[in-house]
């Protein structure tokens, strides 16, 4: 290894992950460069991209000394065509009370649904902060970490335990219809296990998926959902502010061409424009597919690390419709306050079933399931934020062909809910995966820079052999969303992959 | 050539026919789909022509595979363990190739004509390996084995019978060059290699013309002792040579279901074939250095000289505590060395650090009963016979 390396870290993608992971090594005394390839860091992590967030943990914020950013909890409402809206807080009773405006049974059995996932999901959890352990290193703390695994979801109790063994691999639309009768709540709960997803409620796992999301969001179903004060790139901002006051140098519209490899060791990058930078440890905040392909290059991998990443699944579901407007429409049977909730239109599980089942043959379903956000631009004009689920990475006819067509199906079935919606909108801007995968970097344009499925999860995530933040090649780590636990806007992804790297040192 | 494959489980050679013709035993196995003889005659007196004479064989079963491309240089020395980044035009390097574990796959030869394209050949099939190790690379591999047709002309006399053939300055060629040569209008490429450990070549044509070079090539060896040779024969004169056989001496990495029973190159006595200090990567290279770094190695492939004169076939070896220290993969009584020897996969330190007291059981089956020999075996070098006359330039020619 170069002895004259310049700086500690480098750390390649400055979206929220790197930020944290950079901040934290900073603060350890690590000379630290970030290069960012777009003109600013953040990533995905912006006005555009996020509409709703989990809370950040107490470790991720104490690591970083703390976070100055305020949480705004949101109101969930299942859009309704009659205008039987359902409105969810995450509060045990007055979610009882809307859910039994329908049903009194669906309400009692809403509250035992979610204390049973709200327990199982904590068991996953307390499994979930922490880096996975790696089974084949014979170390003393991954057994331990096992172990402990094992341990919580005994402990559960032989019942519980049954139970949990059941959930594992199932689907969430035969839970849900077991449980309730109400099909919009069906509905509603089976688009959050769905969502940023390539599953379908009837796909097989799309119930760990669910449990995954809620250790995330406070474990509950509706309860953990927020905006960040200010808009969600406060959050960014907040971390940059904190990247200048421990000095990690920032580099933006850099971006790297490939890592430096010298004698099997990541020695360094070096950028499009020719200049190498060196340093002791390369740390990639970029999807695991461009890390090892692009990065590392396919001369440097195993054969078996090559399938292994060939397998890898990362072929993003969701595009983003960016609605500007002149006034903000009105919805039926909703107030303002209401216009501030997250709204979904997923009136039913064989609704979602059925936007799902195009999108496997690479087609559009013109009836897509949504999740509408109201947000203001910098000059206060309204404007919809609509996460379209279930819109292929790629067109079977190629998506410049078929967008104007798309988001004018979209805006119909808006307008089931928002009569008067075409009167207000000034602009139309559609996000595709691939416009995802283009603007940032990430292949297959996936928010989680690949599935969160049960083959891609705890040691398997992103691969087996690389889920400690540890790649195949010496002195290159990843703090991705791709690595574990992934997704969301947590950092935990960041942190963990932060103590690999210090413990490297 | 083409088939209907309807009827018949196994492929017949393009030189079916002919080997056909020459068996008087009517055995047969199958190797990679293919039918191809065991024994013609006796294996004793193919074994004699090989060692005395010429030896010919059908090995148009063997895996070849056709690298073509702007990166098939660097694909190949990416590929295999041994370090090729500076191999010559027109020659061919003994290979094998370990899987990111460090485990070796399968040994071979790999023939450069140029360096956008290479011909690997092996025993056994590996065009997914080839494929999947080939993501990245600009490359394209394709599957020849059905399109080349495949002669080992092996055995002190093979040089003069391949000159009578037509093959000019044959004698010339050293060991591991490949010339071509375009004889009755058919382009055939000869290398001098061989898995007989004597001086030998290695013919490859179109399937086309494989009955006429068989033809030609038994007219020109009539005086010269030649006699086609099966499977059984191959198997005495590759044991005396030390050469190793996949699946046999070692389990291919790919293959094997017990992880344990997977063996890196240092175990099968394949470490000179190991370059850690080549400039690139290399599959498994970075399991091999910490092999080599940690002294991991848990075992190793030796040569046995053994008492007696009964072959020690799949004998188990003790110490002289009587604890078991390893196996024998391959054993024979060897006509010319007039030996018996084995090559045996033992635990380490044993065959390297001790190579004394170490005691084969041997069961000697008798007509129905098994007579229980324990024999001493003294750790001797794997490649038990090396004649000068193999490596020799110009090679030896008889009349």
């Amino acid at each position: 290894m170069s002895d004259n390396s310049n700086f500690d870290a480098i750390i390649i993608g400055g979206g929220h992950n790197g930020l944290v992971c950079a901040n934290i090594l900073a603060r350890k005394n690590k000379r630290v460069l970030i290069c960012e390839a777009r003109k600013e860091c953040g990533g995905m992590v912006n006005n555009e991209i996020t509409n709703y967030v989990p809370p950040v943990t107490t470790a991720v914020s104490s690591s970083l000394g703390g976070m100055q950013v305020n949480y705004l909890p949101k109101t969930t409402i299942a859009l309704s065509e009659t205008g039987q809206h359902i409105r969810l807080v995450g509060n045990q009773h007055i979610d009882h009370k809307s859910i039994s405006t329908f049903s009194s049974q669906d309400a009692d059995r809403f509250n035992d649904f979610h204390e049973k996932m709200s327990k199982f999901s904590k068991t996953l959890g307390s499994f979930m902060m922490a880096s996975p352990p790696r089974i084949m290193n014979n170390s003393f703390s991954d057994y331990f970490k096992l172990f402990k695994l094992g341990l919580n979801v005994r402990l559960l109790g032989k019942k519980n335990f049954n139970e949990f063994a059941r959930m594992i691999g199932l689907n969430i639309a035969d839970e849900l219809e077991d449980n309730f009768e109400n099909t919009l709540l069906q509905g509603l709960i089976a688009h959050d296990s769905v969502i940023g997803s390539n599953l379908g409620p009837r796909s097989p796992g799309s119930l760990i998926n669910l449990l995954y999301r809620m250790a995330i969001h406070n474990n509950s179903l509706f309860g953990g959902i927020f905006q960040i004060e200010g808009g969600n790139d406060q959050f960014t901002k907040h971390l940059i502010e904190k990247c200048k006051s421990n000095n990690v140098e920032i580099k933006t519209s850099a971006s790297v061409k490939n890592c430096i490899v010298e004698d099997d060791c990541a020695v360094g990058v070096e950028l499009i424009n020719g200049e190498k930078v060196y340093a002791k440890k390369i740390i990639s905040n970029v999807d695991p597919r461009s890390t090892y392909f692009s990065l590392l290059g396919s001369q440097n991998l195993d054969t078996d690390v090559k399938r292994k990443i060939k397998h890898h699944r990362s072929k993003g579901r969701v595009a983003k419709l960016i609605l500007d407007l002149n006034k903000l429409p009105s919805f039926n049977n909703c107030d303002d306050i209401d216009l501030d909730s997250r709204m979904v239109v997923a009136p039913s599980i064989d609704y979602i079933e059925e936007t799902f089942n195009p999108s496997k043959f690479d087609k559009l379903s013109l009836e897509p399931t949504l999740e509408i956000c109201v947000k203001k631009d910098s000059d206060q004009n309204p404007k919809l934020d609509i996460q379209v689920q279930y819109a292929p990475y790629k067109t079977d006819q190629g998506w410049e062909n078929v967008k104007e067509n798309y988001i004018e199906s979209i805006i119909k079935i808006i307008s089931k809910y928002a009569p008067n919606i075409n009167e207000c909108i000034e602009h139309k801007k559609l996000i595709t995966p691939d416009d995802i995968e283009l603007e940032y970097n990430v292949s297959g344009g996936h928010w989680h820079h690949g599935e969160i499925q049960i083959d891609q999860l705890f040691m398997m995530r992103p691969i087996p052999g690389a889920s400690q933040y540890k790649t195949h090649m010496d002195g290159l780590f990843m703090c991705g969303a791709g690595t574990h636990p992934g997704g969301g806007l947590t950092g935990i992804s960041g942190k963990n992959a932060a103590k690999a790297v210090l413990d490297d040192f | 050539m083409t088939q209907d494959l309807r009827y018949s489980a196994l492929k017949k050679t393009p030189f079916h026919s002919r080997t056909s013709m020459a068996s008087r035993t009517n055995k047969y196995y199958n190797w990679n789909g293919y039918t191809v003889p065991t024994e013609y005659s006796t294996t004793e007196l193919e074994y004699t022509a090989a060692r005395n004479g010429t030896s010919v064989m059908d090995l148009t079963p063997m895996g070849k595979y056709e690298i073509t491309g702007d990166h098939a240089h660097r694909f190949v020395d990416y590929l295999v363990t041994r370090d090729l980044s500076e191999m010559k035009d027109n020659t061919v390097a003994y290979i094998i190739w370990c899987n990111e574990d460090g485990k070796v796959i399968d040994d071979g030869t790999i023939f450069k004509f140029s360096s956008t394209k290479f011909m690997l050949c092996c025993a056994v099939k590996i065009y997914n390996w080839l494929n999947d190790s080939a993501y990245g690379f600009d490359v394209s591999i394709s599957d020849v084995t059905d399109t080349i047709a495949a002669l080992a002309i092996q055995g002190p006399t093979s040089c003069s019978t391949l000159k009578k053939f037509g093959a000019e300055d044959l004698e010339k060629l050293k060991p591991f060059e490949m010339r071509e040569y375009k004889i009755d209008g058919f382009d055939i490429l000869i290398s001098r290699t061989g898995f007989t450990g004597d001086l030998g070549y290695e013919l490859w044509t179109d399937p086309k013309n494989a009955e006429a070079t068989w033809d030609n090539i038994e007219i020109a060896g009539k005086e010269l002792k030649l006699r086609p040779f099966g499977m059984h024969a191959l198997e005495m004169t590759r044991i005396e040579a030390g050469f190793i056989q996949t699946n046999t001496d070692f389990m291919a990495a790919e293959d094997s279901l017990r992880p344990t029973r997977m063996r890196s190159p240092y175990e099968i006595g394949m470490g000179w074939l190991v370059h850690l200090n080549k400039n690139s990567y290399f599959v498994g290279k970075k399991a091999l250095k910490k092999e080599k770094e940690e002294s991991t190695t848990e075992r190793c492939l030796v040569g046995l000289d053994i008492d007696g004169d009964k072959p020690a076939h799949g004998s188990v070896i003790y110490n002289s505590k009587k604890e078991d220290i390893g196996i024998v993969t391959a054993a024979l009584w060897s006509p010319i060395m007039k030996k018996n020897i084995a090559l045996a996969s033992l635990k380490r330190p044993y065959g390297i650090k001790i190579k004394e007291n170490i005691f084969a059981e041997i069961y000697h089956p008798e007509e129905l009963e098994y007579r229980k020999i324990w024999a001493r075996c003294k750790v001797v070098k794997r490649q038990f016979f090396n004649p000068e006359r193999r490596n020799k330039v110009p090679a030896d020619l008889y009349e």
